[in-house]
């Protein structure tokens, strides 16, 4: 009898379930049939900025293509367009009346002079003009076959090159006394932390640039939150012990939680690289691709810390390792330098973050189970600070 | 009187004589501007030209053939008569006005256009304005010209729905213009409130084609700069549909600048050059193709075109000449 009541409230607990939400969609359509009288009642809407949001300003030979979207709630229409202050015949692929969160290009037959600076202003029907500034005109990269062996081979140079060469502290790393493996993985730490707040502020700053309408911030927490939790829950299946706070992951298991953090991070710095040189805002020259060269080679390190006791590594696996850690930058590269959205940038970032927080955790559990004095040891201390000072010192080099 | 008009490039009809111009300024409550037009051939069958040229019916302009007649074609003027009563009844009306391509804004108008009417009088006639304020601010009516303190448009402040009736002699000659004098000034003024003021000499000017042309800007996001430029309130209009001028008759242009914010305007003339009369109040002229004009100065322009074909005027301000102060003559034998 027991179990049958049991077994019912397990099904009841689902239609109770169902209660407030049935409320909740009623009063929605109540309020919803109210319309502007609830309104009315405190006052009157201030009418909308009818600004639009400039996603993107594309240069090609004898043509200027700017894609625009309605940030706000009420429609916006493009109506006049017009470059450095001069209105200009154009046509759109899209609608000229755009609804909330909708796009449309506008193709501008200008010839524009490369390496000026240039101001592009859409004016809406109500007379309000977005202006927006390029500081160089410079013809927009198309998805060549040559663009794209371009853009992977920048992402090779930046992502999978320095890991694979730092990954080859590893025999040093072997060699080392136990103390000294302690502040290696410490330094690990250390630099892993480093590009957590890094990917943060990318993405904050990013979604700050975002129309409020798309809701930055949350999307940044949801992205921390999702990729955190995921990688806790792939240590958790690695270290096969959900019971103690933690996994208890061998030395090639978190070599390979680092190296999917440190992948994870590389692929919003490919986004990043490829989106500011596509738009113009980054000079992407061999001084920047060396500066990525020298910040990423201490990721290798990172990988190769915990590989240090693990005595069975073939080098099929190293060279995997460094795939996975480095060759997300390719792939960030081609989605920043083709695709450009601002929205994929934040999302990217804050899943990068948020892996990279994880890792710091499991690297911390491991220091504290290995290390000789734990974590509070001089060694381990000395090395979480040097890998956030190593990865400062180099990243003033990009 | 007026045998020109504007007209398509490929229309064969060219000299009937519509019967434009008829607008009846010279009688009493002339109401609400906008009611007859000359119908002309549409833009449809215009040559469509290259988007460099910026003239024809691929024009971003607003509007259509015809819409800006009464603004640009004033009525004849009136052989002098001292004391003849010469009566306009101005309405203060908002009104949305679509003024470039697309692009509407909120104007405060006389009688519903911006700018207001054409007022013409001959000198020595006696000159009654009565204003209706229907719009939601109070406004009021300030002439240039010669006139009694209490006829001045500053003290007399009309609140909306109230009325006022402006009523002084005519003088002295020349072309002047009118606008709104409530505060804050630059606020009534560039939201549309002011228009072109003509006082006929008592000895008439010599025949020709006669045309007013009044210079303005728009700040239609209000950051205090204009956004558009235009004359006779629509950006572009004389390019989209060009001015049909003869070469043998003298065109003179009553030319007035009400454009706010900018320091200055100005009017050039491609391929020729004209008489430049400042104030229109005296014989003496300048004999070039440019004149500059500061916010309210005004002049009276005369040229004799040597040529025929398509002749653009623009401000010699590029970026005003960009943001739709430009047109063309189409100078026809």
């Amino acid at each position: 009898m027991a179990v049958t009541a049991g077994a019912t409230q397990g099904r009841q607990w689902r239609l109770w379930a169902l209660v407030p939400i049935v409320l909740i969609v009623g009063t929605v359509l109540l309020v919803a049939a109210a319309g502007g009288s609830l309104v009315s009642l405190v006052g009157s809407n201030a009418p909308q900025p009818d600004e639009f949001d400039v996603r993107r300003v594309v240069f090609e030979p004898g043509e200027i293509r700017v894609r625009v979207t309605n940030p706000q709630q009420d429609d916006i229409t493009i109506a006049s367009v017009a470059v450095d202050d001069a209105i200009v015949p154009f046509t759109l692929d899209g609608p000229a009346e755009l609804s909330r969160l909708r796009s449309s290009t506008i193709v501008i037959p200008y010839t524009w002079v490369e390496g000026e600076p240039l101001a592009v202003g859409v004016t809406s029907s109500t007379g309000i003009e977005t202006v927006e500034e390029i500081p160089a005109a410079v013809e927009t990269p198309g998805a060549s076959g040559r663009s794209i062996l371009g853009y992977a081979l920048i992402g090779f140079l930046v992502g999978v090159v320095p890991v694979a060469i730092g990954l080859l502290w590893l025999p040093s790393l072997r060699r080392a006394p136990p103390q000294w493996s302690a502040a290696f993985m410490a330094l690990t730490a250390g630099l892993l932390s480093f590009l957590a707040v890094d990917a943060l502020s990318e993405a904050a700053s990013l979604q700050a640039a975002l129309p409020s309408a798309l809701g930055g911030a949350g999307l940044v927490l949801l992205g921390v939150a999702l990729s955190y939790l995921g990688l806790t829950f792939v240590s958790l299946r690695l270290g096969g012990d959900a019971k103690g706070g933690g996994a208890r992951l061998s030395g090639f298991a978190l070599a390979t939680v680092i190296a999917v953090g440190i992948g994870l991070h590389n692929l919003g710095e490919g986004l990043a690289i490829g989106s500011s040189f596509a738009l113009g805002e980054l000079a992407l020259g061999a001084f920047l691709v060396i500066g990525f060269l020298v910040h990423n080679v201490t990721e290798g390190l990172g990988i190769a810390a915990p590989l240090a006791e693990d005595r069975n590594v073939s080098l099929t696996r190293l060279a995997t390792l460094a795939v996975v850690a480095g060759a997300p930058a390719i792939l960030g590269a081609w989605i920043g330098g083709f695709l450009t959205n601002d929205l994929l940038g934040v999302l990217f970032f804050a899943i990068a973050a948020g892996a990279a927080l994880q890792v710091v955790m499991e690297v911390g559990r491991y220091v504290a189970r290995r290390a000789p004095g734990g974590l509070t040891s001089g060694h381990v201390l000395g090395g979480f600070i040097t890998g956030i000072a190593v990865m400062y010192v180099t990243g003033l080099l990009i | 009187m007026s045998k020109f008009s504007r007209l398509t490039r490929r229309q064969l009809v060219v000299s009937t004589a519509p019967a434009i111009a008829a607008f009846p300024l010279a009688k009493a409550g002339m109401a609400i501007a906008g009611g007859e037009e000359t119908q002309h051939a549409h833009a449809a069958d215009r040559v469509a030209l290259s988007h460099a040229a910026m003239i024809g019916g691929e024009v971003p302009a607003p509007g259509a053939p015809g819409d800006l007649d009464a603004l640009l074609l004033p009525s004849p003027a009136q052989p002098h008569a001292r004391g003849r009563v010469r009566e306009y009844t101005l309405v203060g009306i908002d009104k949305d006005i679509e003024i470039a391509k697309g692009v509407w804004f909120p104007a405060w108008t006389y009688n519903g256009t911006v700018p207001g009417p054409v007022i013409r009088a001959t000198e020595d006639d006696l000159l009654r304005v009565n204003f209706v304020n229907g719009g939601s601010h109070p406004h009021t009516i300030h002439f240039h010209g010669i006139h009694p303190a209490d006829m001045d448009g500053v003290f007399e402040i009309v609140h909306p729905g109230e009325t006022f009736t402006y009523e002084f002699p005519a003088r002295p000659a020349g072309m002047h213009l009118y606008h709104c004098h409530s505060t804050p000034l630059k606020k009534h003024i560039h939201k549309g409130l002011y228009g072109a003021f003509i006082i006929d000499p008592a000895v008439p000017r010599k025949p020709a084609q006669e045309l007013v042309m009044v210079l303005n800007g728009y700040d239609t996001d209000g950051d205090g700069g204009n956004n558009f430029y235009t004359v006779n309130g629509l950006t572009f209009y004389y390019a989209k549909y060009p001015i049909r001028v003869r070469r043998s008759q003298t065109v003179r242009i009553y030319l007035a600048n009400l454009t706010e914010f900018d320091l200055v305007n100005s009017f050039h003339l491609h391929g020729d050059l004209f008489r430049y009369y400042p104030t229109g109040t005296g014989d003496q002229f300048e004999y070039t193709d440019t004149v500059m004009l500061c916010q309210g100065q005004r002049g009276v322009i005369e040229i004799d075109f040597a040529n025929t074909g398509n002749f653009m005027f623009h401000a010699h301000q590029s970026e005003f000449t960009e943001l739709g102060w430009m047109g063309f003559f189409e100078v026809v034998d």
